[in-house]
């Protein structure tokens, strides 16, 4: 450990004689541990302690169902969620919805995106982006239930229209061809402003001075895309499908209200089986090994993200 | 060549469309919470109708929904006002003084966020049944917790802003380590310190998992009053109580993206990006 060490007070007599026993224990190399100490507390007893535990549980067989004591099983609760068709349908499904929900939200939100881009001058333009922006940091809670009143079948106003235009309704949420996609699109709607944010910070970092030669040179909208605005802006461009990424794939609260996994099971991702196996079948060694494989994948997307952002770091010197 | 005057119209025009089109939705519910039951249920649904606050009367006179409420703004803000003097302390420390390890517990920390919750909802679920830590101390430590990776990246990000050279003068002056860390260096962080507060209230208002596992009397939050409350005694939706408890819930959210937009970007890269939209 190397620390900082702060220029040494002046040597005049009197101050040195005015050092408190505060100061002197500041300027010991434990002071920076006790400025540590709370966030080591904070992380060791409510993530450090709770994930070994769960690591730990994983290879029991333990259920608060049974009355009988864990007993040891060593990998088969990981065997068995190999062996289970059921869980890698629900990673089918949450890696389709998340392929999907990223990709339509990339596309829509850098289109979005260039269209905000002059808009700098427009009128009311700070109300106009607190409109956009208001889906993303509605609760899925809250959201779900929104569109659960739009979609409904007798008197959602999203029914209405289909029936004005096709003269028939479909019940959304509870139809197996449409309840997918009905969740996936209250995904987008939520998180194409996100896209729309990070395009429009990918444009706004890229240099003045370069725009402004690629207008002298008169560069086609193409050349200026390719060799001026995407060499800046790609990394913060990454930055967003991989936070989206990491997002769309933890995605609980808007299933569980829009139709807790069903009609079946063909909106139940990932993180909602789970749930289900912790919290309805009380099944904690087997959730425990599921947990610790959603972890090391949650821990695998924030290494690529740190990655990408330690490549921007590098190349652009921010 | 400037753009002639009625194109710009079109193309502002055109942006607040789009602006439009994206809060719809929420404005369908806002409307609905100034309507009659009757007319909620209204088939065709009513665009136009006679506004009434009832619906909104009736949410705030039922026994809970001020507590739930006041749990809210309580637990939001206490947990993210004590995960900012914690993080400030550390990310203090982690860019003055150069640990090794600084990355790596950077890494871990942001990670902790990046973890579906109901993957580490389990063991801590265990531990606070073992402790009986289901009560308002153990949600307030798990929504500071939850709130610390966020503060911890965004303060760090401005420290290392902040040139050691402040320090330096600092010591020179005879200031104390904690003088020039409240003194000198706090005042420089203002705005991520505005930013991690905004977001992490945002973050901790709109929590629901946690707190529907977790929560007992004393800690329920409106999103699980949304979710509870959903039905009313017949086991129908009660449209109008759901509707005019997310008005009021939506109020937060909104006011603040409005007030310190400037901030948005930040917030919800969870510090990584900084810079202005």
């Amino acid at each position: 450990m190397r620390s900082v060490h702060p220029a040494q007070p002046s040597a005049d007599p009197m101050l040195l004689a005015r050092r408190s026993p505060l100061r002197t224990f500041e300027e010991s190399r434990f002071f920076s541990l006790t400025l540590l100490l709370p966030i080591l507390i904070f992380f060791v007893a409510l993530n450090v302690i709770p994930t070994l535990w769960m690591i730990g549980m994983s290879f029991y067989n333990y259920s608060l169902m049974s009355a009988a004591p864990p007993t040891f099983l060593g990998a088969d609760n990981f065997v068995k969620i190999y062996n289970d068709s059921d869980l890698w349908s629900a990673f089918g499904r949450t890696f389709v919805f998340v392929v999907l929900a990223v990709g339509l939200e990339t596309t829509l939100g850098v289109l979005l995106g260039f269209l905000f881009w002059g808009s700098s001058n427009m009128p009311g333009r700070r109300l106009a982006l607190t409109l956009l922006f208001v889906p993303m940091v509605v609760t899925p809670v809250a959201s779900g239930l929104f569109w659960r009143l739009i979609y409904e079948p007798t008197f959602g106003v999203a029914n209405y229209l289909l029936q004005q235009i096709s003269g028939q309704k479909i019940d959304f949420l509870t139809n197996i061809d449409w309840a997918f996609g009905a969740v996936l699109f209250v995904d987008i709607w939520m998180w194409t402003p996100f896209m729309i944010l990070m395009t429009l910070a990918a444009l706004g970092s890229v240099p003045k001075a370069e725009l402004e030669a690629a207008e002298v040179d008169r560069l086609t909208a193409w050349q200026r895309l390719w060799h001026v605005i995407w060499p800046h802006g790609k990394f913060i461009l990454m930055l967003g499908i991989l936070l989206r990424t990491i997002d769309a794939y933890k995605t609980t609260d808007l299933v569980f209200l829009m139709t807790n996994g069903g009609p079946g099971n063909i909106t139940e991702l990932i993180a909602l089986k789970l749930y289900r196996y912790a919290f309805a079948s009380l099944n904690i060694g087997f959730s425990s090994a599921l947990a610790v494989i959603l972890l090391l994948i949650a821990i695998a997307f924030t290494s690529i993200y740190l990655w990408v952002l330690h490549l921007r770091r590098y190349r652009e010197g921010v | 060549m400037q753009p002639s005057r009625t194109r710009i119209a079109f193309y502002y025009s055109l942006l607040w469309l789009v602006a439009l089109l994206f809060f719809l939705p929420v404005f369908w519910i806002l409307m609905a919470s100034f309507k009659t039951p009757d007319d909620i249920l209204a088939v065709p649904p009513q665009f136009l109708f006679q506004p009434t606050l009832d619906n909104i009367v009736s949410m705030l006179t039922r026994p809970n929904t001020i507590p739930y409420f006041i749990n809210s703004l309580f637990l939001s803000i206490l947990s993210v006002t004590l995960a900012l003097v914690v993080s400030f302390l550390a990310a203090y420390t982690l860019s003055r003084y150069k640990f090794r390890a600084t990355n790596f517990l950077m890494f871990l920390i942001l990670s902790t966020r990046m973890v579906p919750a109901a993957a580490f909802v389990v063991p801590i679920f265990q531990m606070y049944n073992a402790f009986q830590w289901r009560n308002q101390f153990g949600v307030l430590m798990l929504y500071t917790m939850f709130s610390i990776p966020f503060s911890l990246w965004i303060l760090k990000g401005f420290i290392d802003g902040v040139s050691p050279r402040y320090d330096e003068t600092g010591f020179v002056n005879g200031a104390s380590r904690l003088h020039v860390m409240f003194r000198v260096v706090l005042p420089q962080v203002r705005p991520g310190l505005i930013a991690a507060f905004i977001f992490n209230l945002i973050f901790v208002w709109n929590e629901f998992l946690l707190n529907f596992i977790l929560g007992g009397p004393g800690t329920q939050m409106i999103p699980y009053a949304l979710a509870v409350g959903l039905t009313d005694s017949g086991g129908n939706v009660d449209w109008a109580f759901v509707a005019s408890l997310s008005t009021g819930y939506v109020l937060l959210p909104t006011l603040m993206i409005f007030f310190f937009q400037k901030y948005l970007l930040v917030g919800m890269t969870f510090g990584t990006v900084r810079g202005e939209v």
